[in-house]
């Protein structure tokens, strides 16, 4: 095995992508900064680096919402890290996205963790695993159930990658790449050897099969809580449902006397529930949102800033913010992007609801 | 493959150099930076590198 030299660990943040699969979500923002639990998905990230001690923090960029994730995470000095910005460009692949990071790096291991994922365990585990052995590289698994349909890793007993094959037919194990790497410098040689593979980008599992070539050994960490991407509406509603279940939830604002609110509730310092809400958790409220009379808030629901909601029955949903929900109906299982506001038709003739809906919009009426 | 990339000498921002040959001259992308940051910038190695394989580089 060839050894690694360890000064310290670095993170590098992928805040690239099109969230194609998110729109009409996307059309106005990155998805990495769609809130679950109204937070946006990137600060789990950050704060998961951190936790694991990572305080140098190198985002990459693509070509959308430059602006707004460093809106967001400024110099990172709000979130205790220094971070560094890394403009990919063009979205040539993960390992390209790796390799933009080498000056940032330097002669540090990093972690290389995907913006929009998010995991219940963060990555201290992942990187005390790889710390523990001489390691070129380290990277998290899950077992699934349906490994014909991930990039799938071999195993031996000691916990070393043997082999990394992409969505096999006849899968050795059930253990898939989720997006999580720690990588020693020694990745950026193997990324300078790598050709684009079919679809013209620099693959990181072709990186990784590259260090496993040359005699690297290739740690493994089984993640055992839930890992979820992001990537698609469901699972964003997916991924609120789980943070609401294990996040510790503060109920600061105002809940009128003769409002009802049971379970575990986050309410932001300046929300209100008014008397004759109900409201039963897990629900995160954030600040400036009023839950009004006759409203009935489920459980897996978090309402985003400077919302109203009136007379609605919504649950296991997410509503980003800035929104008017006061239709008499019931909304479930659904994610309303910034601004959206939903209102009652029942007054107007012809009776019929009336739409004014996005590009890539999904209704089911 | 070669990734080549320019460090904005005002704030550190890194650029690649696909991102600085599709606009030769461009604003750092760095939020609230004024610096400009050229192709021109990169050792003429590596831009000459870039032009020989610039299809590489494209998506």
């Amino acid at each position: 095995m060839i050894g690694k030299s360890h000064l310290s660990m670095k993170g590098v943040l992928l805040s690239g992508g099109t969230g194609s699969r998110l729109r009409p979500i996307t059309h106005t923002g990155p998805k990495q900064l769609v809130p679950v639990a109204n937070k946006p998905v990137l600060e789990y990230a950050i704060e998961d680096l951190k936790e694991a001690g990572i305080t140098e923090i190198g985002v990459i960029l693509g070509h959308k919402g430059r602006e707004e994730i460093q809106d967001l995470l400024g110099d990172g000095s709000e979130y205790g890290v220094e971070i560094t910005y890394i403009v990919q460009g063009n979205p040539l692949g993960l390992a390209h996205a790796a390799g933009c990071a080498k000056d940032f790096v330097g002669d540090d291991d990093f972690v290389m963790y995907l913006g929009d994922n998010i995991l219940k365990q963060g990555v201290v585990d992942l990187v005390e695993s790889f710390e523990s052995g001489d390691h070129g590289a380290g990277i998290a698994l899950q077992e699934v159930d349906n490994p014909q349909q991930f990039g799938i890793a071999d195993v031996d007993s000691a916990g070393n990658v043997t082999e990394l094959i992409e969505k096999p037919d006849e899968p050795p194990t059930n253990l898939a790449l989720i997006g999580m790497y720690v990588f020693s410098p020694a990745v950026f040689d193997a990324i300078e050897r790598l050709e684009p593979s079919w679809r013209g980008e620099l693959e990181i599992t072709d990186a990784i099969q590259t260090l496993l070539e040359d005699g690297y050994a290739i740690d493994s960490h089984v993640v055992e809580g839930w890992w979820k991407d992001t990537g698609k509406p469901e699972d964003i509603l997916e991924a609120n449902q789980l943070v609401l279940e294990d996040k510790s939830l503060r109920k600061e604002g105002t809940i009128e006397s003769d409002a009802t609110v049971d379970g575990r509730i986050e309410l932001h310092e300046t929300a209100t529930v008014e008397d004759g809400a109900v409201v039963r958790g897990p629900v995160s409220i954030a600040e400036k949102t009023v839950i009004k009379s006759g409203t009935y808030v489920g459980p897996y629901t978090s309402v985003g800033a400077n919302s109203t909601l009136d007379g609605v029955h919504i649950e296991n949903s997410v509503v980003i913010g800035d929104s008017i929900i006061e239709a008499s109906g019931r909304i479930v299982d659904s994610l309303l992007g910034k601004g959206a506001n939903v209102g009652s038709a029942d007054e107007f003739l012809p009776e019929g609801r009336r739409l004014i809906v996005g590009e890539n919009s999904q209704l089911k009426l | 493959m070669q990734i080549i990339t320019h460090a904005c000498t005002k704030c550190g921002t890194i650029v690649s150099a696909n991102e600085l040959e599709s606009n030769r001259v461009m604003k750092c992308p760095g939020l609230g930076c004024q610096n400009v940051v050229r192709f021109d910038d990169l050792p003429a190695d590596d831009r000459e590198h870039f032009i020989e394989n610039r299809e590489r580089y494209d998506i």
